[in-house]
């Protein structure tokens, strides 16, 4: 039995934007309302705000200090832990003024997804951007973003309606998923637990409410067990007995198993995971602070990686990065500074390659806020991640003498940022005479394209066969990419990390393109595990032709189905990186249908298919002429292998 | 791991870890109260039940006379070497709380604690404070630095992004750090009762129905009306009250940001 590690249910949200656009007062707003602050702590404040002659302000929760309240501005970051229907969350509040972006991106750090207060009346101003770039530095991907103060402007619809576009193209640009574009009002509490008589014409969830459902939609998919990462912070002695102590980031570490070190490279084998008090553990998860005894001695020191001796971390010297830089010290490239990753820490030089869009100066200067891609040289090797599955090893800061002065996160390989590979600037576009529109004239039908995604096992090969059966047989021009089958030669060169994946979905995509501009329903049935590759996908396609089917079948279902036999292999160790088990996959969040094999009969599955196609104009319902779809035979496992 | 107590005990372990490696002569500031109670706890889960630093008790002299009897019980059964600092010389100049709270907090804390920091060169101060115990703590790093007349720049604080905490300090500075900021006062009592650890009992409901919420100096510290006299019955009170933690503290009503100026000058 694979063991599924699922951290403890908390949601860790970072409400960012502009100074003076209303993080504080919805934070303040949030835990009024859902009854959270004790009575005598808003006597208190309702008598601070009297004695200032100012309105009552919910922001006052959050900005406690007196510099903070008088000026009416939040300086530093501060959070509260807050549960909501059964829900755990972390609140983290963080300023909005560029003076104290250190403290924004201190508190930002913690999150795993970003609310984005933008005031409708002021627009999108120069933190609104800043902010979305900096959460993508961090590694978040993901955001909500609430137009707020809508009271002032007497909760005019169109002006919301245009905003909310231009901040969904902002964050789209920044590689952030905008999950939402919600309308509010923080200081009258409205749309935020509950809607109001003045949102009428909103027909979304309100703000908790809505990430509450996000919550419930990603339930059933905990990311799948990750290499062992384990950062080594100290050796004790005591009682003649050495215990290296750290902290497992990812996988999981148990007493027989052979761990590798990484810089040093040495091999040992774990004897004992250590408690007090004492007892000692059989396995220890992700998360977790431990102390382990090895087997044989060896001399090793705090910095180094513990992982297994397959799946070890990469060791280099230099790598790319882009950086947020912190300080009111403006970056010198003569400097050393001081690299921590994980518990290693060693001095680097930096180079400034490209300073990113957002800085306010075009040159190798770096002043406090100013974002670039950097190259960092180390003085020794250090270990890291560039993966996208390990995502604690790949965190990264610089200090100068005693202070944090720039974060960061280790680019993947090949530097590729969030964009696909750009064609050398020779190769010129041909066009042709035959346009998409003539072919799909001839055709008598539009071309489009339907995604299918979900584990192994949920279902999409079967229903792919099925649609391409269904339309065939009606007149349709229609063609199935199988993920599978195109492994077998286009993509017969790459494997399953995350890097090969990605390629794997570039080149599904581009293919799919092509049969899109031909004309045709091309019916695309590849696992696509992450988020930012089907993104990609969306983009190279065009939005309105990116039809996203997520096939959602429990884990549990998928693995007694096992149409392969891959998760038998997992068990056995003849796979490895086995999306859901050793290899994570990422539920698309919106997707535009969602079919549950587990539950669903194939041919429920292909109406509402067609439904959809019917909806979109591809087919007409009434014109279809197939006979009912029969079962469409499985393959073998050695043919679709 | 699967629980949020057992995710709290794991950050709290692995800050206790950072801040032992690298900060020279670390000790830990107990006040005998539930939450560096706890906090000793962790460091003892840190060091696989060693406590390989030193114990700090600051003795303003106003403790409540059980405490100070509960606190050398407790050192003795449990093997505890202890510094206790005071600020004799105010105590003899006669400081006490009629001569101000803050005044008196400022002498017989503050500058007692840093006397102390001085005396014994400590470089870093494990603390229990907590974010959702008044509005200034909950502004705070989990490492704070503090200059030699052991201020806070609350206005002005390093960055400190994902685990990766500012350690290295010049020489006059030491540290504040902070391993269970992130806890709650529900977090503390369902993590005591949990792990079974002993605990002063004022904490719990007398014959007369008081309790404390929180301790401190018998002048400036107040008990509530509570018949609450075990772990489950203080959980469950919590759930339920519209007071805050500190409402039984004098000195935090001295003025609207009597800690937040309390704090600046180094009060813990």
């Amino acid at each position: 039995m694979v063991e599924l590690y699922s951290e403890p249910d908390v949601k860790k949200i970072v409400v960012v934007g502009h100074v003076d656009h209303g993080k504080s007062t919805l934070l303040g707003r949030i835990l009024l309302d859902t009854g959270k602050i004790p009575a005598d702590k808003v006597e208190a404040v309702k008598k601070t705000c009297e004695e200032k002659h100012v309105p009552f302000e919910p922001a006052f929760f959050f900005d406690a200090l007196q510099e903070e309240q008088e000026q009416g501005i939040s300086i530093d970051t501060t959070r509260v832990n807050f549960e909501f229907d059964g829900h755990r969350f972390l609140l983290i509040d963080a300023p909005g003024h560029i003076e104290f972006l250190k403290n924004m991106t201190s508190g930002a750090s913690e999150a795993e997804q970003g609310i984005v207060v933008v005031d409708c009346v002021e627009g999108i101003r120069s933190q609104t951007g800043r902010h979305l770039k900096v959460l993508s530095i961090l590694g978040i991907r993901e955001v909500i973003i609430v137009v707020n103060k809508l009271d002032k402007i007497g909760y005019n619809e169109t002006t919301f309606t245009k905003l909310a576009a231009d901040l969904a193209d902002l964050a789209d640009a920044e590689g952030l998923r905008c999950l939402k574009v919600i309308p509010i009002s923080a200081l009258h509490g409205e749309n935020i637990t509950a809607t109001s008589e003045n949102f009428s014409w909103y027909n979304g969830l309100p703000l908790l409410p809505f990430i509450l459902k996000l919550k419930e939609d990603t339930l059933d998919f905990t990311t799948g067990s990750e290499p062992l990462r384990m950062v080594l912070q100290d050796v004790y002695k005591f009682n003649d007995m050495r215990y290296f102590a750290g902290r497992v980031m990812s996988g999981e570490i148990a007493p027989g198993m052979e761990i590798f070190f990484s810089p040093s490279g040495k091999v040992s084998t774990v004897a004992s995971i250590e408690t007090f008090p004492a007892g000692g553990k059989q396995k220890a998860f992700k998360g977790e602070s431990v102390s382990i005894c090895l087997t044989e001695q060896i001399f090793v020191e705090r910095g180094e990686v513990i992982s297994s001796t397959r799946e070890v971390p990469e060791v280099e010297t230099e790598f790319g990065s882009r950086i947020v830089w912190l300080s009111s010290e403006p970056f010198q490239p003569d400097n050393n500074y001081l690299l921590k990753i994980g518990t290693n820490e060693v001095n680097c030089e930096v180079t400034v390659v490209t300073p990113a869009g957002g800085s306010r100066h075009a040159s190798a200067v770096l002043n406090n806020g100013d974002i670039a891609d950097v190259k960092i040289k180390t003085e020794r090797p250090i270990a890291f991640d560039r993966s996208l599955s390990t995502a604690n090893l790949n965190k990264l800061v610089l200090c100068s003498k005693y202070d944090t002065v720039a974060a960061g996160v280790v680019n993947l390989k090949g530097e590729r940022k969030h964009d696909a590979p750009v064609a050398d600037p020779n190769v010129v576009f041909e066009e042709g005479y035959v346009q998409r529109g003539m072919r799909e004239e001839q055709n008598g039908h539009p071309g489009t394209v339907l995604w299918l995604t979900g584990l192994s096992g949920a279902g999409k090969s079967t229903l792919a066969k099925a649609l391409e059966r269904f339309l065939f047989n009606s007149g349709y021009k229609v063609v199935v990419l199988d993920g599978d089958n195109l492994r077998t030669g286009l993509c017969a060169d790459l494997g399953f990390s995350p890097e090969d994946r990605s390629e794997n979905i570039r080149r599904i995509s581009n293919l799919a393109k092509i049969f899109l501009d031909t004309g045709f329903i091309t019916v695309v049935a590849c696992i696509s595990p992450y988020e930012q590759d089907r993104e990609q996908a969306r983009k190279l396609i065009g939005d309105a032709d990116f039809n996203e089917i997520f096939m959602f079948c429990p884990l549990e279902v998928c693995k007694s189905r096992d149409p392969k036999g891959l998760y038998k292999k997992v068990v056995t160790g003849q796979v490895s990186n086995l999306t859901g088990l050793s290899s994570p996959y990422q539920p698309p969040v919106n997707p535009h249908l969602r079919l549950d094999s587990s539950r669903m009969t194939t041919r429920d599955e292909v109406s509402a298919v067609i439904d959809l196609l019917d909806q979109k104009g591809v087919v007409h319902k009434d014109r279809l002429t197939a006979p009912a779809v029969t079962p469409v035979p499985e393959a073998t496992p050695q043919a679709k292998l | 791991m699967s629980s949020y107590l057992d995710w709290l005990e794991n950050e709290s372990v692995f800050i206790i870890r950072e801040a032992f490696n690298k900060t020279k002569n670390l000790a830990l500031l107990w006040s005998m109260g539930k939450d560096s109670t706890v906090l000793l706890h962790l460091v003892r889960k840190a060091f696989l039940g060693q406590v390989p630093l030193q114990l700090v008790h600051i003795d303003t002299s106003y403790k409540i006379p059980e405490m100070i009897r509960w606190r050398d019980e407790f050192a003795a059964r449990n093997g505890l070497k202890l510094i206790v600092g005071q600020n004799k010389q105010a105590l003899d100049e006669g400081m006490g709380p009629e001569k101000g709270r803050l005044v008196c907090c400022g002498a017989l804390k503050t500058q007692a604690l840093l006397d102390t920091v001085k005396e014994h060169k400590l470089g870093g101060l494990l603390l229990g404070i907590r974010r959702d115990e008044e509005g200034s703590r909950g502004k705070e790093r989990v490492v704070s630095p503090r200059s030699s007349n052991s201020e806070w720049t609350y206005k002005n604080q390093p960055a400190e992004l994902w685990h990766y905490y500012n350690l290295h300090t010049p020489d006059d500075v030491h540290l504040r750090i902070h391993p269970i900021l992130h806890w709650t006062e529900t977090d503390i009592w369902e993590y005591i009762r949990r792990e079974n650890l002993e605990i002063m009992p004022l904490y719990f409901g007398n014959d007369e129905g008081k309790r404390y919420r929180s301790l401190g100096c018998w002048p400036c510290t107040g008990t509530i009306n509570s018949c609450a006299s075990n772990l489950d019955e203080i959980i469950e009170e919590l759930r339920t009250t519209e007071t805050t933690e500190r409402a039984g503290r004098a000195q935090d009503k001295e003025d609207t940001y009597a800690m937040q100026k309390l704090r600046k000058d180094g009060y813990m």
